[in-house]
C-alpha cells in the first residue's frame, strides 16, 4: 500500500529522460536519480530518445553526445523544433567545441564526464528551477545569493546591505546571468543578449565587464564564488554552492 | 630518377669550375686544374643524388679536356700524356662521387637508428611509469569494490565508508593521470593554440573554482593587480597551467601553509609566480622538474611527474619561459613569463564601442 503522502510525492516527482548508450553509466545514473526521488526513463539511441521525448514529455532530458546512431547535436536540434524541455548534455572533458555547439543548438547546460560527485544533481536542479527563476524575473521580485540581493523591479543591487551602483551594461549582464541562474551561458549568447548581435565577435568587452562586475560583487574577484568562468565556453552564475 | 633540376645544378657547378679554371690556365699545371674540377664533383656528391654525381664526374672530365687540355676548345688531345691525366681524373672523380654518396646513405641510416633507439627508450620509460601509475589506483579500486561486494554484511559502517572513499579518491587520481597523459600527447603532437585576450585574474579564478574540492581548507592568496593588461592566451590551456601549479604546491606542502599566486607586469610580458612554504626542491633538481616523468620532490607523494612538463609545454607554446627555484626562507617558487601579445589592448575600464 502506498501512503497518501507518498502518492502526493509521486505526482510531483519530476520525470527525467536519460539518453545514453553505455549501460554502466545508465546503471549508476538510474541508481542516483531514483535515490533522489526522480522518475527515470531510459533510451539507448538518439532515435529512441527523440521518440520518448515526444511520447513521455519529460521535465528534463539528460543526453549523451556520443550516441551510436545519431550526432547528439542533431538530436538537440530536432527536439528543439517542437519542445523547450530543458536538455542537459553529458560530454567528455576537453571537448569544449562540442559543448559550445550543443549549447548553441539549444542545450541548457552540460556536465563533463567523469562527473564530480553531486555535479549531475546540481545541474539538474538548476535546469528544473529555470522556470521558477524566470517567474521571479518577470514578477520583479528580489533574488538573493550570499550577501548579495538583486531587486529586479527597482534594478537595485545590494552587497552586504549597502547599495552598489552598476552601469547599464553591467546590470544587463547580471540580469542575463540571473535569467540562466546556475546554468552556463556561452560567450556568444551573452554578447548577443547584452551588446546585440553585431558584437558577438568582440569577447574582450564581455571579459572587461565581467571583471568589473566581479570587483563590485565578489569578495575576492580572483577567487569568485558566484560569477564563474568556464574556460573555452562561457560563464555561469552560481546561486547555491554545489554539493561536493 | 634524379630530378631534372639536379642535373641542371651539376651543369652550373661544372660551368663555374670552368670559369675559374680558364683565367688560371696559363699559370697552373693541368694536374692542378684537375683539382678544381674534383672539388666540384665532391660538392655535387655531398648534396645531390648518386647518379647526378656520376654525371658530374663525366661532364668534368669532358670540360677539362675541352677547355684545359691543348688543343684548346677541342676534344682532340695534343699530347698522348694527357690521356693518362684524363683517365686518372675520371677514375678519381667516379671514386669520390661513389664514396661520398655511400657515406651519406650510411649517415642517414645511422641517424634513423639513433632516433629509433631514443624513441624506444622514451616508450619504455613512459610505459613503465604509466603502467605503474595506472595499476596502483586500479588495484585499490578493484580491491575495495571486491571487498565491499563479498563482505558487505560483515563490514562495519566506518570500514564501508573508508572503502567507498578510496574508490572515489582513486578514480579521481586515475582520471587526473589520464587527463595529463592525453594532454602531454596532444601538446607533443603540436597543439594549435586558440588565443584571445583575457584578464589573468579570470583564468586564475576559473582554476581556483574548478579545484575547490581539492584546495578546501587551504589558504590560497591570489594577488593580481586590477590594472594588469589583458594577455593573449589560450584560456583552456592556461587554466591547466594554473591548476597544475596550484595542485603541485598544495600536494607538496603542509596543510597549514599558504600558497601565493602573484602576477606583475615585466616590460612586454606578464610575470607570474606561484610560491609555497614547503620543503622546496632538492638542490640541483630545479631544472629537471620540468622534464617528463621526473618526480622532483619526494617519492612519498604520488604522481606521474607530468604536471610541470605540461606547464612547460604550454608556456613555451605561448612564446614564454618557466623556471623553478627555492625561496631564501624556505619553500618553492615556480615563475613563468609570457608576452602580453602583439599589442596591449587598452580595454581596461573601457565602455565598449568598436573593437580593434
Amino acid at each position: 500500500m502506498v501512503s497518501e503522502g507518498r502518492k502526493a510525492a509521486l505526482a510531483t516527482r519530476p520525470e527525467i529522460l536519460l539518453v545514453e548508450d553505455d549501460s554502466q553509466i545508465r546503471r549508476f545514473i538510474k541508481a542516483m536519480l531514483t535515490a533522489e526521488d526522480y522518475r527515470l526513463h531510459e533510451a539507448i539511441t538518439g532515435e529512441e530518445g527523440i521518440a520518448q521525448a515526444s511520447s513521455r514529455n519529460p521535465d528534463l532530458i539528460l543526453l549523451d553526445l556520443g550516441l551510436p546512431d545519431r550526432d547528439g547535436i542533431d538530436v538537440i536540434r530536432e527536439i528543439r523544433q517542437w519542445s523547450h524541455i530543458p536538455i542537459l548534455v553529458l560530454s567528455a572533458r576537453g571537448q569544449e567545441q562540442d559543448k559550445i555547439k550543443a549549447l548553441d543548438a539549444g542545450a541548457d547546460d552540460y556536465v563533463s564526464k567523469p562527473f564530480a560527485p553531486g555535479e549531475v544533481s546540481a545541474r539538474i536542479r538548476a535546469s528544473l528551477r529555470r522556470a521558477a527563476v524566470l517567474d521571479k524575473n518577470e514578477a520583479g521580485e528580489t533574488v538573493e545569493f550570499g550577501n548579495i540581493s538583486v531587486n529586479l523591479a527597482a534594478r537595485r543591487v545590494l552587497v552586504g546591505g549597502s547599495e552598489v551602483h552598476l552601469t547599464p551594461n553591467e546590470y544587463k549582464l547580471l540580469q542575463v546571468l540571473l535569467h540562466h541562474a546556475g546554468r552556463v551561458v556561452t560567450q556568444r549568447q551573452l554578447l548577443k543578449q547584452v551588446w546585440g548581435p553585431e558584437h558577438v565577435n568582440e569577447p574582450q568587452y564581455l571579459r572587461v565587464f565581467m571583471g568589473q562586475l566581479r570587483r563590485k560583487l565578489e569578495a575576492d574577484p580572483a577567487h569568485p564564488t558566484y560569477l564563474i568562468t568556464e574556460p573555452g565556453i562561457g560563464y555561469r552564475l552560481l546561486l547555491e554552492t554545489e554539493h561536493n | 630518377m634524379a630530378a631534372l633540376w639536379q642535373y641542371g645544378a651539376a651543369l652550373v657547378v661544372v660551368g663555374v669550375c670552368t670559369l675559374i679554371a680558364l683565367p688560371l690556365r696559363p699559370h697552373l699545371a693541368a694536374a692542378n686544374l684537375v683539382m678544381l674540377y674534383l672539388i666540384g664533383v665532391v660538392a655535387v656528391a655531398a648534396k645531390l643524388q648518386r647518379q647526378v654525381a656520376l654525371f658530374t664526374s663525366v661532364l668534368s672530365v669532358a670540360a677539362f679536356d675541352f677547355f684545359c687540355v691543348p688543343h684548346y676548345f677541342s676534344f682532340a688531345v695534343a699530347d698522348s700524356e694527357y690521356l693518362i691525366t684524363l683517365a686518372a681524373m675520371l677514375a678519381v672523380a667516379l671514386l669520390i662521387s661513389g664514396m661520398t654518396s655511400r657515406i651519406r646513405v650510411q649517415e642517414a641510416a645511422a641517424a634513423e637508428r639513433e632516433a629509433r633507439v631514443q624513441a624506444e627508450g622514451m616508450r619504455t620509460s613512459l610505459l613503465s611509469a604509466v603502467s605503474h601509475d595506472l595499476r596502483t589506483p586500479l588495484s585499490s579500486i578493484t580491491g575495495a569494490a571486491g571487498t565491499l561486494r563479498s563482505h558487505w554484511e560483515k563490514l562495519d559502517v566506518t570500514t564501508r565508508n573508508e572503502l567507498l572513499g578510496s574508490i572515489t579518491d582513486e578514480s579521481d587520481r586515475l582520471n587526473r593521470l589520464l587527463n595529463n597523459l592525453l594532454e602531454v600527447t596532444r601538446l607533443e603532437s603540436g597543439v594549435q593554440l586558440r588565443k584571445d585576450w583575457f584578464p589573468l585574474e579570470e583564468i586564475v579564478g576559473a582554476a581556483l573554482h574548478h579545484m575547490k574540492r581539492h584546495i578546501a581548507g587551504r589558504k590560497i592568496i591570489a594577488d593580481i593587480p586590477s590594472d594588469l593588461p589583458m594577455v593573449a592566451i589560450d584560456d583552456v590551456l592556461m587554466e591547466q597551467v594554473f591548476v597544475n601549479l596550484i595542485e603541485n604546491a598544495v600536494k607538496y606542502t603542509p596543510e597549514t601553509t599558504p600558497v601565493e599566486i602573484l602576477a606583475r607586469r615585466n616590460n612586454g610580458a606578464v610575470e607570474v609566480e606561484v610560491l609555497d612554504s614547503g620543503p622546496g626542491f632538492a638542490a640541483g633538481h630545479e631544472h629537471r622538474v620540468f622534464d617528463k616523468f621526473f618526480r622532483g620532490r619526494s617519492n612519498e607523494v604520488r604522481g606521474a611527474g607530468l604536471g610541470l612538463a605540461i606547464c612547460r609545454a604550454i608556456i613555451e607554446a605561448h612564446g614564454g619561459s618557466i623556471y623553478a627555484e627555492n625561496r631564501k626562507d624556505g619553500g618553492a617558487i615556480i615563475r613563468f613569463q609570457i608576452p602580453f601579445g602583439d599589442s596591449v589592448l587598452k580595454h581596461n575600464g573601457g565602455t565598449g564601442g568598436n573593437g580593434e
